[in-house]
């Protein structure tokens, strides 16, 4: 055995070994994943999952090392940037993937990106057409 | 500032060029000469064309140092660099298919599974699938 797999054994029983725990925000994440154009909050993911609202948002940011609503921004602006790219405008974006407003969709989409969502849709849909005619 | 390359020391840059092409499947984006047979050669994900660029540097063949810690690193089975994929078990089979040894088949730890493969250029290299 290699002194790295030594080392990951190492780490899997210092901080990996609560299965139940592990197998519940593996669960939530997905959960996440799959309803991100939803309204999702902490009450409502704890709610199914059966554990407190502040166990959940502690177990979750342990394992994922950030917290359940700031994954679910991400995903939601991952989701954002393909539906941008296929030519949707960006209001329409911004209610598919789950935001409530246009503003706070735009804010985040530059923080994230350094773009706004529709310099990012005419720098998409350029490249698109360059690929397009070459 | 922004994070655009990530470097990976190649004892050979067109032996890696030819593997993280054509095994792996990224994209050449620049290749410039540096003199003395060198190139400044960087490659893309083909699914992120336009996020960070993989730089194959000839490190270990020029600075001794960097061979030291690169065998070193082997040796102890330590991948330095990961990728990313959607499904560890589907890249391990396609992979090995191509020939691709694996020093660390498919596992999982916590939230995470990964696998580990030689890059044939002097590195191991981890693919990573968040669960």
């Amino acid at each position: 055995m290699t002194f790295y797999e030594k080392e990951l054994n190492r780490i899997n029983d210092l901080i990996y070994s609560n299965q139940g725990q592990i197998e519940t925000v593996i669960a939530v994440r997905c959960y996440i994943d799959n309803n991100c154009d939803l309204a999702l909050n902490l009450d409502f993911l704890s709610h199914i999952h059966f554990v407190s609202k502040y166990h959940l948002l502690r177990l979750f940011k342990r394992y994922y090392g950030l917290t359940p609503g700031q994954y679910l921004k991400g995903k939601r602006i991952e989701k954002s940037k393909e539906r941008l790219k296929n030519g949707m405008s960006v209001t329409e974006t911004c209610f598919a993937v789950g935001f409530e407003s246009v503003g706070s969709f735009s804010t985040l989409f530059k923080t994230r990106t350094g773009k706004s969502p529709t310099q990012y849709q005419k720098e998409q849909l350029s490249r698109s057409k360059l690929n397009f005619e070459s | 500032m922004r994070v655009t390359i990530i470097s990976i020391p190649v004892l050979d840059q067109e032996k890696a060029l030819k593997f993280y092409t054509e095994k792996l499947g990224f994209i050449k984006k620049k290749d410039k000469p540096l003199g003395g047979g060198n190139r400044w050669l960087t490659l893309v994900s083909k699914e992120a064309q336009d996020g960070p660029e993989l730089l194959l540097e000839p490190a270990p063949n020029h600075f001794e140092p960097s061979k030291v810690y690169q065998d070193a690193l082997m040796e102890a089975g330590i991948p330095y660099t990961q990728f990313d994929v959607d499904n560890v078990d589907a890249e391990y089979e396609r992979l090995t298919e191509l020939g691709v040894k694996f020093s660390v088949k498919p596992s999982t730890m916590g939230t995470t599974k990964y696998a580990v493969f030689n890059d044939t250029c002097g590195n191991n290299i981890e693919l990573v699938q968040e669960l």
